[in-house]
């Protein structure tokens, strides 16, 4: 849940958002849905320009880019706006360790010599983590943001171990030159806390999906849309808590668990062995996985591209 | 040594987070950006990259290394050791059987436990090492005593294997036992007899940016940049003062004196499965005799400074006197003999023959004599630092915190401290984090700060709840000594406690 800046629309709507009538609710998150997700598929009201061969097509608010832009400089401060994501981290290697961990191929997968693509990579909080570890070989990190791009870069300066294996590009997903050989795909593509912040959200995973090497995962995280989170990530965290800046979600994006089952196992092809993980995170504490909390909170999720055969 | 050096350069590992290459292209480029905006004076040398750098060879330090190297996750890391002293001795240490150091200290088991996890403890020479089974605890006022013993523990089913309540070790037999366990481990440069003469910032070059990462300067001109610089350097800690982390406490205006003592006989239990500890609450400090092998004892006597130069000047037959006396006399006839400057021997033996003799465990068993050279003091302070970490800084053991000996918590304090930042080390390795952000040390902050502060306090008010010699207090202790007697749930748990076996109050 990385933070975003208000824009003067987006503030509005989320006033408008602060006392919803149940009613209201389901109508906003239908309209909403109508509008990104999985309508992109039904084909009932197709996005504007979706056709993967449009070079202007882009699923990046630039509203968003904007809010991020501003945050920038506080990424790394461990006890500034981004702290809870820093938290988060960690639990972002178990989720990968054990979606790897609970196929039984035969022969199982390489351990070693992992390759990951991350989107939206910020100020590059996993990106760096990821390529820290021994099983990797190679982290790919890539940001719409031109300042939180060069915070991610500056960073890395910082820390020898990284410039071997980490490099960042200042790019959306459908500039990124499409994978020519399958040695050019990625064992990992990681979209964490992203996909409520673009416009596209099935456009944007179908742009990520020739990134990732048959057999290798998808793993994203995010947040059910429910009273819950309306209440968790809007009011208590940006307004009450203050432990995310105000403006950084707009509950209208966020999409549930069983919408992203739903999305890569029914309405696309080449997808298997969804896994998922609700976390919950309790101030003081940290975050904490909870069974079923996927269903009202955040939660990770990861779906495994079918190896061709 | 020069052998230890070849054999850990042999088997060092690849590198953990920091390959050799970029080390290498590091040097190459930080040539560079010293040579533009530095003096030639420092040109000539430029760090080295390691991922921790551990200042101080002592029990805290030496237990990290070998934790760190003994643990697969955190086996690849990039370690350094920094010792001002030549460890060469210590590698050679073995005295003969019948001589004890006089440093000593008394390890829980949950602290053994820890040392044989990291495969140390397999090389202690346990031939010198001395369990202890039973603790007599009395108040030299009034008498009021409180005996710990396994077998008066009702809920023996949580008692550790063995019954022990802690071993008596000497520091040096750990400390031999460690590096012995380091060097079979191998993969830890170390730099022995080395003077630590500065600890500094890093620079920038065009690809590398270690402004927040300290660099230890050796006197030589040996540069060793830290992603993680750990402080195991004792109370007067130079890590603790570069990371600008205040210390704060106070002096006891007391000192511990040490010494090697020889017994009548191999204690009241007659061997060595079978001993006791004892300590005798004075109102000029507590006065401790712990059991060695053997017929030996390590003597722990805290006093006051005027005390313990007398007792330091005294001819070995007068020491053996007054030892033996401070476990049997009266505060008052004790304070009368700490006024004669010699004669102790002849007026402790006219006095003894009129106090009243209690059951003969209730005291130890008379000293015969004093091991030479081996009586010594040492102020006793209490400190107790304001944090434990910095960013890239972590304080371990006397760095962080210096206590009052009386419970003898002090080394398995640093223990702990060890266990928890080893395990917090592991965490950040296993999750790609950054080992020496502040952020990754946290966990190692929360485990450790408010446990040792709880200990220390407790240890402290103990101290001076029993420096008091008359008034409400001595009734009341007393009172709460002999409830707690009585008690033998409340004995099992404060045992528990003693024995690092009980619940994560401490």
């Amino acid at each position: 849940m990385p933070p975003r800046n208000g824009s003067r629309s987006l503030a509005s709507s989320a006033r408008l958002l602060r006392r919803p009538s149940p009613a209201q609710n389901t109508r906003i998150a239908a309209t909403s849905l109508n509008k990104s997700f999985s309508t992109s598929t039904t084909r009932a009201s197709p996005p504007p320009t979706s056709q993967p061969t449009d070079a202007a097509f882009t699923t990046v608010s630039p509203d968003e880019v904007s809010h991020f832009n501003a945050l920038a400089s506080s990424w790394w401060d461990p006890q500034g706006p981004s702290r809870i994501l820093h938290l988060m981290n960690p639990l972002r290697h178990d989720f990968i360790r054990s979606c790897r961990a609970s196929v039984l191929d035969d022969p199982p997968p390489p351990s070693t010599g992992l390759k990951y693509l991350d989107v939206g990579c910020g100020g590059g909080i996993f990106a760096e983590s990821a390529a820290r570890l021994p099983s990797t070989a190679s982290v790919t990190a890539i940001d719409p943001s031109p300042e939180v791009l060069s915070v991610a870069k500056a960073h890395a300066r910082r820390d020898p171990a990284l410039a071997e294996k980490l490099s960042y590009a200042n790019t959306s997903i459908e500039q990124l030159p499409l994978p020519q050989t399958p040695q050019e795909t990625f064992d990992v593509v990681s979209v964490f806390e992203v996909i409520e912040h673009v416009s596209y959200p099935a456009e944007f995973l179908d742009r990520c999906t020739p990134f990732v090497k048959p057999g290798g995962w998808l793993v994203l995280s995010t947040i059910a849309r429910t009273w819950t989170s309306w209440l968790t990530t809007n009011i208590m965290a940006e307004d009450v808590l203050r432990i995310v800046p105000r403006g950084t979600h707009d509950w209208r994006k966020y999409i549930n668990e069983e919408e992203m089952r739903r999305h890569f196992l029914q309405k696309r092809t080449g997808w298997a062995e969804p896994r998922c993980m609700g976390v919950i995170y309790i101030p003081g504490f940290g975050w904490k996985e909870v069974s079923g909390s996927e269903k009202f909170g955040n939660y990770f999720f990861a779906v495994r591209r079918v190896a061709e055969s | 040594m020069e052998a230890f050096m070849l054999s850990s350069r042999q088997l060092r590992r690849p590198a953990g987070n920091i390959c050799r290459s970029c080390s290498r292209r590091l040097k190459l480029r930080a040539t560079r950006s010293y040579s533009s905006t530095s003096t030639a004076s420092t040109s000539t040398s430029q760090p080295d990259i390691y991922d921790v750098v551990c200042v101080g060879g002592g029990p805290a330090g030496l237990s990290l290394l070998a934790a760190l190297k003994a643990n697969p996750t955190t086996a690849g890391l990039r370690v350094a050791l920094v010792e001002a002293q030549d460890l060469r001795k210590l590698r050679s240490w073995q005295p003969p059987p019948d001589r004890f150091s006089n440093r000593c200290s008394s390890l829980t088991p949950s602290s053994a436990k820890f040392l044989d996890r990291i495969g140390a403890w397999a090389h202690v020479d346990r031939a010198r090492v001395q369990p202890y089974h039973e603790m007599q605890v009395w108040d030299g006022v009034s008498d009021a005593r409180i005996e710990f013993d396994w077998a008066l523990d009702q809920d023996a089913g949580r008692a550790p294997a063995g019954r022990k309540i802690a071993y008596m070790i000497e520091n040096l037999n750990l400390t031999a036992g460690l590096l012995r366990r380091i060097d079979e481990l191998g993969g830890v440069t170390s730099f022995e007899g080395a003077k630590v003469e500065d600890i500094t910032f890093g620079g920038e070059t065009d690809a590398l940016d270690l402004r927040e990462w300290p660099v230890v300067q050796l006197a030589g001109g040996k540069q060793l940049a830290a992603r993680l610089l750990v402080g195991a350097d004792g109370a007067n800690s130079p890590v603790r003062t570069f990371a600008g982390i205040d210390s704060k406490g106070w002096d006891y205006e007391r000192h511990g004196v040490v010494a090697t003592l020889e017994l009548e006989g191999h204690g009241w239990g007659g061997g060595d499965d079978s001993k006791i500890a004892y300590q005798r609450f004075l109102p000029t400090g507590p006065v401790a005799m712990l059991p060695m092998p053997g017929n030996y004892s390590t003597l722990v006597w805290s006093t006051t400074p005027a005390n313990a130069a007398l007792l330091k000047s005294l001819p070995a037959k007068d020491l053996v006197a007054l030892v033996n006396a401070a476990f049997r006399l009266s505060p008052v006839d004790l304070q009368f003999m700490h006024t004669m400057s010699s004669g102790q021997e002849d007026e402790v033996s006219w006095r003894l023959q009129h106090t009243p003799v209690s059951a003969p465990q209730a005291t130890p068993q008379p000293v015969i004599g004093v091991q030479d050279g081996t009586v010594a003091s040492f102020p006793l302070k209490f400190r107790h630092a304001d944090t434990y970490i910095g960013e890239r800084v972590a304080l371990v053991g006397d760095a962080a915190h210096t206590t009052h000996p009386l419970a003898g918590q002090g080394l398995n304090q640093g223990q702990g401290d060890v266990e928890a930042l080893a395990g917090t080390i592991e965490y950040a390795v296993a999750h790609g984090q950054d080992l020496g952000a502040r952020m990754s040390l946290e966990p190692y902050l929360a485990r450790r700060y408010a446990a040792n502060h709880v200990l220390m306090g407790v240890v402290d008010k103990l101290h001076k709840l029993y420096s008091v010699e008359s008034g409400p207090l001595v009734p009341l202790r007393s009172l709460g000594l002999s409830a707690v007697n009585a008690l033998a749930p409340v004995k099992g748990f404060f045992m528990r406690q003693a024995a690092g076996s009980g619940g994560k109050l401490f």
